[in-house]
């Protein structure tokens, strides 16, 4: 009993190989094979001339020829005060908006609450790429409606240009909004209010309590959300693929798209610019986790009869539910009632009588008709649900090494899965491509290169659902099973994984959502068998076929409607309707 | 001095409204400590939050000193900022961005003082709570019952007119708790300030205060002396909350000759016991609550109110042996000299004077 005698018995366990210690080795080897080996390419391919697959690629010699060239040219310094200024003010307008929800949501009485919460979550199943053309034939030139609309009234041809600087920030910022909501409401809900209270008792007005206490409070959490909303602007790539091209305004991640798209493919400058990306995503989720760190030190106990306080806003909560109810239109009505307008019509035109009366299900029928639709859609909803699957299992399995076990090795296993969220999809992309072209297994052009991709994507944050709920698991409940005899695979299986019930559908589902709409690590992994429903969006887009897109988009938001929904269901059936 | 009339709280749970504070009434007097006791959701911690302006009240008055601070009914509500109050959470509520020094000071900013002076006064405070020497230390980094200190000395500081306290002790263990009692108890004493003290726990309640005012859906069920209340609650209620009791139900059988005294039949036989209420006739449904501490084993054969059973069950507690015996199926919980002879099944007699037997009336819910 005493703690001097506990160590012995894990000295013990060190030497015996069971199927725990197979377990970890072979996740130790799978973290390095899907994490180590993508870094090590973008290292190496910066440092070289030759392309992956030429002889001269593995030898020793190093160059920084390609850093020169990128750090010479007047265009990568372009490159890098585009990317930055679009970030910086799309983080900021975004910002903006799920303050003022998740203030509305989470701190006033405003009337419909939960549903402007609702609505603006439920965002997440329209696949940004639909949310960005829905954006181009509203704002547009020329075909736009809102100009098409606004043409007899102001006599100006085009009021608005989406093709330009703003309407990038414009769009990406709608795309952000639902996640800062998210992670702004949580910091609200994490707010004591007795905090407040106790300054309100020592005489301070509610000006001096807002500077001097639910400020200073609130700062670590709103810096945590600035920050990771800017590695998103950074890393984004389907605002600056459909958007910025015609702009003239050019980022990192399109930057690597064009240099390993155009031939001849230009290796080593992509990498570079890889390697900048990654460099910038490194140094903002270093200072991230302080900031997390940081605010972790503000969590104070918290009292039983917990009860967020309210503000009551009078009359002036019909105005701030009519303000959520317009931005919760533009961030969720507007992307779906525009394709489902689109998809009804014949030729695109602005509303008016002759274009209700010319609707037919005509586009939804030319779905059908093509393979080149439906293979796609087949494919991602393969892809989706088995990523999602697979991801949990390795998930389950490396948070209950690092959380319940004294394993020697578990704090690798820690870095190694969370790793990959420095390294944006372009790049994650670029380099699984990269690494298939030199070992000769015949995964390129198939679902399994986009699926091993994937895993690696969508590990962090499916471990952070995770976790979240391994953590609520009383070690004494896992130890139990051992104390009864059970052996370690029956009881990660029967008691480990059951109890893990709530977070691993979370994360399942997750996945499954972000799998099924992604386009960046699909597009640059594209060959004609294993293009999935995202990439064909692009591919109609490319061809102009807004029509078809527009049915095919709105078919996809459905099933994925679908698929959520059944998820749900079962995660209610299973009693974790309480966790949305 | 404060005064509550007819306050009256209501909250509207699942569409319903539900009473949190129904029409409740007290008073405390200059530099007294009142305790509203009673079980979680009775209405206490409401009660408390109207007196301080965290909630608007639906009904009745609050007045602390000369000043009207609520009156529904004429529209009176001073803000809780200019209440001039000091309190206490039960999270404490400390700034963690603050130092132990800032958060004591910081209640002082309002008033029109030299920040030299603040942190005078603020020291001062420091040292009534012996936590001076932490000053500039983190408030993250301190433990709970020093946390708890840094709460007391904030709500001092200000020179208010009364102290509030919300479950100030219930985030401590238990052996903190014991600690701080006595400590808060001193403070006050030696503050005099009028306080009003919330809490769920019976021990502490009798430990730190001039009165007791017992609560229970949102009314008061009774108000007493510690000492009264406990010896001589009027309630079923408050008897069972109050420490441990046995309670043996019954039926009045008659009048003593004695002032008082009535006869019980109960399973165990005749109980003499006394009745304060004076309002108990024969035939009346009653219950019987005698405290295990008023069970002697040291039975004289012949007396009333002795019970032979057996010992069924024994736990040594160090001060005592918290005893159960068994009394023809009627199981009585007492405590017994802890050298007593503690073998399972063997007979032992118990006896409780008459004026240990209290006749409560039954309740009806």
């Amino acid at each position: 009993m005493t703690d001097a005698a506990s160590p012995a018995p894990a000295e013990q366990r060190r030497f015996h190989l069971g199927w725990r210690e197979i377990t970890l080795a072979l996740l130790i080897v799978f973290l390095a094979y899907q994490v180590v080996i993508p870094f090590m390419m973008i290292i190496w391919t910066s440092l070289k001339t030759a392309r992956p697959g030429d002889p001269e690629f593995l030898s020793l010699t190093v160059t920084f020829a390609n850093y020169a060239r990128a750090l010479g040219s007047a265009s990568f310094w372009r490159t890098t005060g585009n990317t930055l200024s679009f970030a910086f003010a799309s983080t900021l307008l975004a910002f903006v908006m799920g303050a003022f929800l998740a203030w509305v949501v989470e701190r006033t009485n405003t009337p419909l609450g939960r549903f402007i919460g609702f609505v603006l979550i439920a965002r997440i199943v329209i696949p940004g790429v639909l949310i960005v053309i829905s954006w181009i034939l509203i704002a547009s030139p020329n075909i736009g409606l809102f100009n098409q609309l606004m043409r007899p009234i102001t006599g100006i041809r085009n009021v608005v240009n989406i093709y330009s600087f703003w309407g990038m920030v414009w769009v990406q910022a709608l795309e952000m909004v639902p996640l800062a909501y998210l992670l702004l409401s949580a910091a609200f809900q994490a707010m004591d209010p007795r905090l407040e209270e106790a300054s309100t008792m020592t005489g301070a007005g509610n000006w001096r309590t807002l500077r001097r206490i639910s400020l200073p409070l609130a700062l670590p959490a709103v810096g945590a959300a600035l920050l990771l909303l800017f590695i998103i602007a950074i890393e984004t790539f389907e605002v600056p693929l459909l958007m910025g091209t015609r702009a003239g305004i050019r980022v990192y991640t399109t930057e690597i798209f064009y240099d390993t798209s155009r031939t001849p493919i230009d290796w080593g400058l992509a990498a570079t610019y890889a390697m900048a990306l990654c460099a910038v995503a490194i140094v903002l989720l270093f200072v991230y986790f302080r900031l997390i760190r940081f605010g972790e030190r503000y969590q104070t106990i918290t009292g039983k009869d917990y009860r967020p306080r309210r503000i009551d806003l009078g009359r002036w909560k019909y105005l701030t539910c009519a303000a959520a109810l317009v931005f919760v239109f533009l961030i969720t009505g507007v992307p779906f009632l525009m394709m489902l307008y689109a998809s009804l019509l014949p030729f695109y035109q602005a509303p008016s009588l002759a274009a209700f009366e010319s609707m037919s299900l005509a586009n939804y029928l030319s779905v059908f008709d093509s393979a080149k639709t439906i293979t796609p859609m087949i494919n991602s909803t393969i892809l989706g649900p088995v990523v999602a699957t697979a991801v949990i299992f390795i998930v389950a399995a490396i948070a209950y090494f690092v959380q319940k076990t004294q394993v020697p090795g578990r704090k690798v296993l820690d870095f190694l899965s969370f790793a990959p969220i420095a390294i944006p999809s372009v790049v994650l992309g670029a380099t699984f491509f990269w690494f298939y072209l030199l070992v000769p297994l015949p995964v390129i052009g198939t679902l399994t290169i986009i699926g091993l991709a994937y895993l690696t994507k969508y590990m962090p944050v499916a471990l952070r659902f995770v976790s979240a709920s391994m953590m609520q698991i009383h070690s004494e409940l896992d130890e139990a099973a051992q104390v009864a005899g059970v052996s370690w695979a029956r009881n990660f299986f029967k008691v480990v994984l059951p109890l893990l019930r709530p977070g691993l559908l979370a994360a399942w589902f997750w996945v499954m959502v972000h799998a099924y709409r992604e386009l960046t690590i699909a597009l640059m992994l594209a060959r004609s068998q294993n293009r999935t429903a995202a990439v064909v969006i692009f591919d109609l887009w490319e061809e102009g076929s807004f029509l078809l897109l527009s049915a095919f988009g709105v078919m996809m938001f459905l099933l994925l409607a679908a698929l959520s929904t059944i998820a749900w269901l079962i995660g209610r059936r299973f009693g974790v309707q309480e966790q949305y | 001095m404060i005064r509550v009339d007819g306050l009256t709280k209501t909250f509207t749970a699942n569409k319903e409204p539900v009473a949190a504070v129904d029409n409740v009434d007290f008073e405390v007097a200059d530099g007294e400590m009142v305790t509203l006791l009673g079980p979680s959701g009775c209405g206490k911690t409401t009660t408390l939050r109207c007196v301080a302006g965290l909630e608007r009240p639906d009904g009745g008055r609050v007045v602390i000193g000369n000043e009207t601070m609520v009156d529904v009914a004429a529209g009176v509500f001073v803000p809780p900022n200019r209440r001039k109050l000091g309190m206490v959470f039960q999270s404490y509520a400390i700034w963690p961005h603050m130092t132990v020094l800032e958060n004591v000071a910081y209640a002082l900013e309002g008033q029109r003082t030299a920040k030299a002076e603040r942190h005078r006064l603020a020291m001062t405070a420091l040292d009534t709570v012996k936590l001076a020497h932490l000053a500039d230390r983190p408030a993250p980094r301190l433990s709970g019952g020093q946390q708890q200190r840094v709460a007391i000395a904030r709500a001092l500081v200000g020179r208010p007119q009364v102290l509030l306290f919300d479950e100030p002790l219930s985030n401590l263990d238990a052996r903190l708790r014991m600690e701080m009692r006595g400590e808060l108890r001193r403070i006050q004493r030696e503050i005099g300030l009028s306080s009003i003290y919330v809490t769920h726990d019976q021990s502490e309640a009798l430990a730190v205060s001039d009165w007791i005012v017992v609560m229970k859906d949102g009314r008061i069920i009774e108000r007493g002396r510690p000492l009264d209340i406990y010896r001589y609650p009027r309630h079923v209620f408050t008897a069972q909350f109050l420490g441990t009791t046995n309670l043996v139900p019954g039926t009045v059988d008659a009048t003593d000759d004695s002032g008082g005294r009535l006869r019980v039949t109960t399973a165990l036989g005749p109980i003499i016991g006394i009745d304060r209420s004076g309002a108990l006739r024969p035939g009346a449904k009653v219950k019987v609550s005698i405290r295990p501490e008023d069970l002697s084993a040291q039975a004289v054969d012949g007396l009333a109110n002795t019970f032979d059973g057996k010992l069924t069950n024994a736990l040594f507690a160090g001060v005592a042996v918290e005893a159960e015996v068994s009394v023809g199926g009627t199981t009585l919980a007492c405590l017994l000299n802890r050298e007593s002879d503690l073998t399972p099944g063997r007979a032992i007699s118990l006896r409780a004077r008459p004026d240990a037997c209290l006749i409560l009336p039954e309740e009806s819910a």
